[in-house]
């Protein structure tokens, strides 16, 4: 194999490792993760069945697995460098032959591994507590679910580049972000249902709310006849490639102008600024 | 005398900490947009369960949006300053400044009350920011006015609750801060849990009762379900009656609380000295 390529894909498998690991080597963690979806799902299916729409209980806790892999994207992709820096981790790799992009890469699949168990464990008591109605389409599911990772991770690998040049101001950009991008992308109902078609053109720029939207018509069949609208699902389903592509581009454009830019002011492992 | 120089001090240094990073300014604009948007999640759903379910007339959906929209602030507001006594632990570990309270010739109580206070008070500003701007994007989303009750006497008597309710805040505070002097590493899964288990029991989205039984007792004798009660009482329902009632429970479980929250941070710290785990920061 390409020494290159195969140095590419060591670093990848070493860092999905020791993600992973950290998860899996704690088994608490599961637990621990799934509390803050768990409760506001209950609580919104408790709304749900308040307000007279039991059946929008599936939104609730589908909400709740994407919110466990949207806060990982912010905590654990988003920041992750930022952290790094500051605990001297960060010089290691640039010092090292390791390519980021690969570690980004590694970084993004532990992060879904790792998040999986909580996701699925919420999907299993939502289903066991409030058995929602639902009419998947499986197949699709499939591909939107794993289109909306991938650029939602990829999206994350964006930001990290940011969050690298904006050091001490990350953690409060992300308590910023995570509550209104959720809010914006109909996170736990259908953005279709209550926003004004223009408020839903604008959310059709963040990659959550357009993997939102096809998850909510390929899991529920959103309209009347109980039949989902293949066409917005596979407008959506191309949006999500698009973004994905575009998205991972603009990642790996922006780490390495940014390394650039760093090692020649000789900024890069500079770990307050 | 000293006490209360200490807890000045130290609300000066929550300040510092939540917003020496960057103007007063951009530090509640950024604290504002989550609760915001959590309210509007949550007032939302209530949107589409109006125009979707069966249960909710038009005559008595502007109520229930204020019913969630005080709810759902109110709850945010609590759990914003209710866990920073565990962040001051857990974060002064990492950057050394806990241990040094004990270096001092202070005691931790006044430091972690003070920090409480510092964050009340920046909570306070951002909960009402997000309620009345949760209540103008209501009107833009689903052209519903809700019917708040904004009069000197109504803000006056939901200044008090919120005062009154900084003593269940803080107990519960302190309870968690007792747990925080051991944790190494779940503690910053804290709040979220104490956010989410606050959005069930404190009948911040739907009444309490609506939960099954033991649930339904245990969040009904919550001093935060009481608080919550007493703000709507006077800011929805213009009753000044059931205010006082709800205000009452709520100051004496709110003292009860934190008694047994001190007591217990009292406890965790003797035996974290005896333990000589007081600045231990990994397992």
């Amino acid at each position: 194999m390409n020494p290159r390529a195969s140095l590419w894909l060591k670093t990848v498998y070493a860092r999905t490792w020791v993600r992973t690991k950290s998860i899996y080597g704690e088994p608490l963690w599961v637990a621990v993760n799934v509390g803050f979806p768990f409760f506001t799902s209950l609580a919104l299916s408790l709304l749900y069945s308040s307000a007279g729409l039991k059946s929008g209980i599936g939104f609730a806790f589908l909400g709740g697995v994407m919110v466990s892999f949207w806060g990982n994207v912010l905590w654990s992709m988003a920041s992750q460098f930022n952290w790094d820096k500051q605990q001297g981790l960060f010089e290691l790799y640039i010092t090292s032959p390791a390519p980021i992009s690969a570690i980004l890469i590694g970084m993004s699949l532990g992060g879904i591994l790792g998040t999986a168990p909580s996701a699925i464990t919420l999907a299993i008591i939502g289903w066991i507590l409030f058995a929602p109605p639902a009419n998947p389409l499986w197949p699709l599911v499939a591909v939107t679910f794993a289109l909306t990772l991938a650029s939602l991770y990829a999206m994350g690998m964006a930001l990290s580049s940011l969050y690298l040049v904006y050091g001490r101001e990350a953690d409060s950009v992300n308590e910023a972000l995570h509550e209104p991008v959720s809010f914006l992308s109909g996170v736990y109902f259908p953005a279709s249902l209550a926003f004004p078609a223009a408020l839903q053109a604008i959310a059709l720029v963040i990659p959550l709310a357009v993997g939102m939207d096809a998850l909510q018509r390929t899991l529920f069949s959103l309209n009347s006849s109980g039949v989902a609208d293949l066409t917005l699902v596979y407008r959506d389903i191309l949006l999500l490639a698009i973004m994905g592509v575009i998205l991972l581009f603009a990642a790996s454009k922006a780490l390495k102008i940014l390394e650039e830019k760093g090692r020649r002011a000789g900024t890069i492992a500079v770990r307050l600024r | 005398m000293s006490y209360v120089r200490s807890l000045i001090a130290s609300i000066r240094v929550g300040w510092a900490r939540d917003f020496g990073w960057t103007n007063p300014i951009l530090g509640f604009s950024l604290k504002t947009i989550a609760p915001i948007a959590s309210t509007m999640t949550a007032l939302t759903i209530l949107y589409i369960g109006f125009r979707n379910g069966a249960s909710i007339t038009p005559d008595n959906f502007p109520s229930q949006l204020g019913f969630i929209v005080i709810g759902a602030t109110l709850y945010a507001h609590i759990s914003a300053y209710s866990w920073v006594p565990t962040l001051a632990i857990a974060e002064g570990k990492w950057t050394f400044v806990f241990p040094q309270v004990y270096v001092s010739t202070r005691s931790t109580p006044p430091y972690l009350a003070g920090r409480c206070l510092a964050s009340f008070a920046s909570a306070t500003v951002t909960s009402i920011a997000s309620l009345a701007v949760a209540v103008v994007i209501s009107l833009l989303l689903f052209g519903v006015a809700i019917p708040l009750v904004v009069t000197p006497l109504s803000i006056f008597l939901f200044g008090v609750a919120l005062i009154v309710n900084i003593f269940a805040s803080m107990g519960l505070g302190f309870l968690l801060g007792a747990y925080a002097i051991f944790a190494s590493k779940f503690e910053w899964a804290l709040p979220t849990y104490v956010s989410g288990i606050l959005m069930v029991f404190s009948g911040a989205l739907f009444p309490v009762t609506s939960l099954p039984r033991p649930f339904s007792d245990i969040g009904d004798v919550l001093p935060f379900t009481e608080f919550i009660r007493a703000s709507r009482a006077v800011l929805l329902y213009d009753t000044v009656g059931p205010y006082f009632y709800y205000l009452g429970l709520s100051f004496l479980g709110g003292l009860v609380l934190l008694a047994i929250g001190l007591l217990a941070f009292k406890y965790s710290e003797k035996r974290a000295r005896r333990l000589g785990v007081l600045d231990r920061k990994v397992v």
